[in-house]
């Protein structure tokens, strides 16, 4: 078992590194209240290859896994620039059309992620369906006479959407007398396709949106994989990427929050000495501390299992690490807002402004208690509750 | 146009740094290494002359085994080549002995253009370009802010206290710069990839020629005799005012030599 990164891997680590901290959390905090994006963040990432370098090398990618990725998303985020987008666009857009969009898709979408210049959102929860993608009312039917595709529906929460070029929709097909999943994805100026944002309470330069689907006309190419039977092995193989690199940024916003906790604790003097000193803050701190590096753990054994094609396992590896990575972001977040006293609810020291952000990875994309119903189900064999 | 640019392993400068109890050298062995900071610069202006001008980019360490990390670091910015020499007889050399091993290892290379930090954070002596110059007989033009190739000549701005000189010399000459010459690149994750196939020639004080009895702590023509930590902050001065606080003040920054 090794626990090293390559040195590629802890080079690429201490560059990001440096990328974030250049930035900085501060920046993030700026734009959000500004109401405006990471571009320049996002851009300089991009060239310097940091964006795709899970993607393929034939399509500009850097020739990674999600273990490359995750670090990206990781570093980004103990800088304090968590970009959610890298979730959504290289890894799981990205991981869904370099293994199963056809080689017009490819070619069309892949260099774009790859440098960054091109950004796909990602769009499947709806109100009434929630975390159940088989109750999906957003329906595709097929115009017998064009082959193209007529959409219609309604999707809620979608990240990003005012900074992505395309949507990488999930919608139902009518097959016989049944619904199946399918996968398109098409420009988010695509006339009927329209987009409001929802008022959230997380501060972020990066949105959710409410989408609405008016008989939004695609052609038949914008179906991921070119059938519809490919839309449901499309949509799982998009989802390991996500919780990993989700996890992956919630460790890297657990460090961040404890870097800035101990550095205070460290200095901070009320009775005569450093308030690090008492056991009642030090151990709030290290017990933070132990639960993160836990986390931290399992994402490299969930990239680790991915990246080396174990899927199966992966899928189990990869929900406990988003699971223990946002108890553990949460919990870091928490303690450092609680150590710093007043000043932790200030923006100024940067702690309370991850509130919204580090409770919403208990949430999104996938919820704690859906992934418990995963493991008691898949694990520990437990009868299917719902 | 060839250029090799000579970049150091040094102790972070960020973090907590220290001198061995044995020898009185750097403590390599608990520190966290990376490129001399003001390399990183010397780095990036080499590439940029290459992109401009065309020609090779050569890298030049002398360090152990454990400089191989600043090494592919520093390939991974986007140099062509690397040469590293490496002797276990070169533990604690002078400058002047570190002079005579760079000066040997760069006369096989006939670089037109050799760039250095103009320190760096371990041993802030500032002396090494000097040095070098002096030793392959070329011009020395040092503490660049600025610098400019147009054919065979050079122009530098050379950073003062007061303010800047422009001074000019024609290559082969030895350039070294300060911080204020431009803003480095970030590796790329295909610079970090291309790193490691790219190649690096390891050299030892044999193959250069030189003595270990030249080099090494024997051979150094100075030495650390001993070293402690920096004293603690003392509580400073407080200025009571009774009338008198202005003069007290001045009175202070006069003796302090700030006005
Ligand atoms: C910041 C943020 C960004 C997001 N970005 C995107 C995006 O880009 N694209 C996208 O498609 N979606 C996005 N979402 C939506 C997110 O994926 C969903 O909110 C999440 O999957 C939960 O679905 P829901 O809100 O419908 O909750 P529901 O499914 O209604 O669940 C509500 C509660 O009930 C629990 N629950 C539900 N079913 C069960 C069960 N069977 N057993 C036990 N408990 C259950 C849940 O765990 C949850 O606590 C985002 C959400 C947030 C907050």
């Amino acid at each position: 078992m090794d626990f090293d990164l390559t040195p590629e891997q802890a080079l690429l680590r201490d560059s990001v590194a440096a990328l974030g901290k250049r930035y900085g959390h501060r920046y993030y905090v700026e734009q959000a209240k500004a109401g405006k994006n990471t571009d320049e963040l996002w851009r300089e990432a991009g060239d310097l290859g940091y964006l795709g370098v899970n993607l393929p090398v034939e399509y500009g990618g850097g020739g990674g896994g999600i273990t490359e990725l995750a670090i990206v998303c990781e570093e980004l985020a103990a800088a304090g620039c968590a970009l959610l987008l890298l979730v959504v666009s290289p890894a799981i857009a990205g991981t869904i059309i370099a293994k199963h969009g056809t080689a017009d898709q490819r070619a069309q979408y892949l260099p774009g992620l790859a440098d960054g210049s091109r950004r796909i959102c990602f769009a499947i929860t709806e109100p009434d369906a929630g975390s159940n993608f088989h109750k999906l009312s957003t329906v595709a039917r097929q115009d017998e006479a064009t082959g193209d595709y007529l959409i219609t529906g309604r999707k809620v929460y979608i990240s990003g959407v005012d900074a992505c070029d395309d949507v990488l929709l999930v919608a139902r097909v009518s097959k016989g007398d049944r619904l199946e999943p399918a996968l398109f994805v098409l420009p988010t100026d695509t006339p009927g396709f329209s987009y409001r944002p929802i008022e959230m309470e997380i501060l972020s330069p990066e949105r959710q949106f409410e989408l609405v689907l008016d008989d939004v006309r695609v052609p038949a190419s914008a179906l991921v994989g070119g059938s519809t039977e490919a839309g449901l092995p499309a949509l799982f193989a998009g989802l390991n990427p996500e919780r990993i690199t989700v996890a992956a940024m919630a460790s890297g916003t657990g460090r961040y929050a404890l870097g800035k906790a101990s550095a205070y604790t460290a200095q901070r003097t009320v009775w005569g000495r450093p308030i690090g000193a008492h056991q009642g803050v030090a151990h709030q701190l290290a017990h933070a501390h132990i639960q993160v590096e836990l986390a931290r753990l399992a994402v490299s054994k969930a990239a680790s299992l991915y990246d080396s094609g174990r899927d199966l396992e992966a899928g189990v590896a990869a929900n406990t690490a988003k699971y223990a990575a946002a108890e553990a972001s949460a919990l870091a977040v928490d303690t450092a807002i609680q150590v710093h006293g007043g000043n932790g609810m200030t923006t100024e020291y940067g702690v309370a402004t991850l509130l919204g952000g580090s409770r919403a990875a208990r949430i999104a994309p996938v919820s704690r208690e859906m992934i418990l119903n995963y493991v008691s189900q898949h694990v520990l064999r437990q009868p299917k509750s719902y | 146009m060839k250029i090799v640019v000579l970049v150091k392993q040094v102790p972070d400068s960020g973090a907590e740094r220290s001198l061995r109890a044995d020898d009185n050298t750097v403590d390599r062995a608990t520190a966290n290494n990376v490129i001399n900071e003001m390399d990183e610069y010397a780095i990036e202006e080499a590439l940029r002359l290459k992109e401009a001008h065309g020609g090779e980019v050569v890298i030049l360490t002398m360090g152990p085994d454990k400089a191989t990390d600043s090494i592919r670091k520093a390939l991974s910015m986007g140099p062509d080549a690397a040469v590293h020499v490496v002797d276990d007889a070169l533990h604690g050399s002078c400058a002047i002995a570190t002079s005579k091993v760079l000066a040997a290892a760069l006369a096989q290379q006939n670089a037109d253009l050799i760039i250095a930090g103009a320190e760096s954070t371990d041993g802030r002596v500032q002396v090494l370009p000097h040095m070098l110059a002096e030793r392959l007989g070329i011009a020395a033009l040092t503490g660049a802010r600025k610098l400019t190739v147009d054919g065979s000549t050079l122009t530098v701005e050379r950073q003062t206290d007061e303010g800047y000189e422009v001074v000019t010399a024609s290559t082969p000459a030895v350039v070294s710069v300060w911080d204020t010459i431009n803003d480095p690149r970030y590796p790329s994750f295909k610079g970090i990839m291309a790193a490691k196939k790219k190649p690096v020639q390891t050299l030892s004080l044999a193959d250069l020629g030189v003595a270990a009895s030249e080099v090494g702590l024997d051979g150094a023509t100075s030495a650390v005799l001993e070293h402690g930590k920096r004293p603690p902050r003392t509580g400073g001065n407080t200025v009571e005012d009774s009338g008198d606080g202005g003069v007290k003040l001045v009175e202070f920054l006069a003796t302090e030599k700030f006005v």
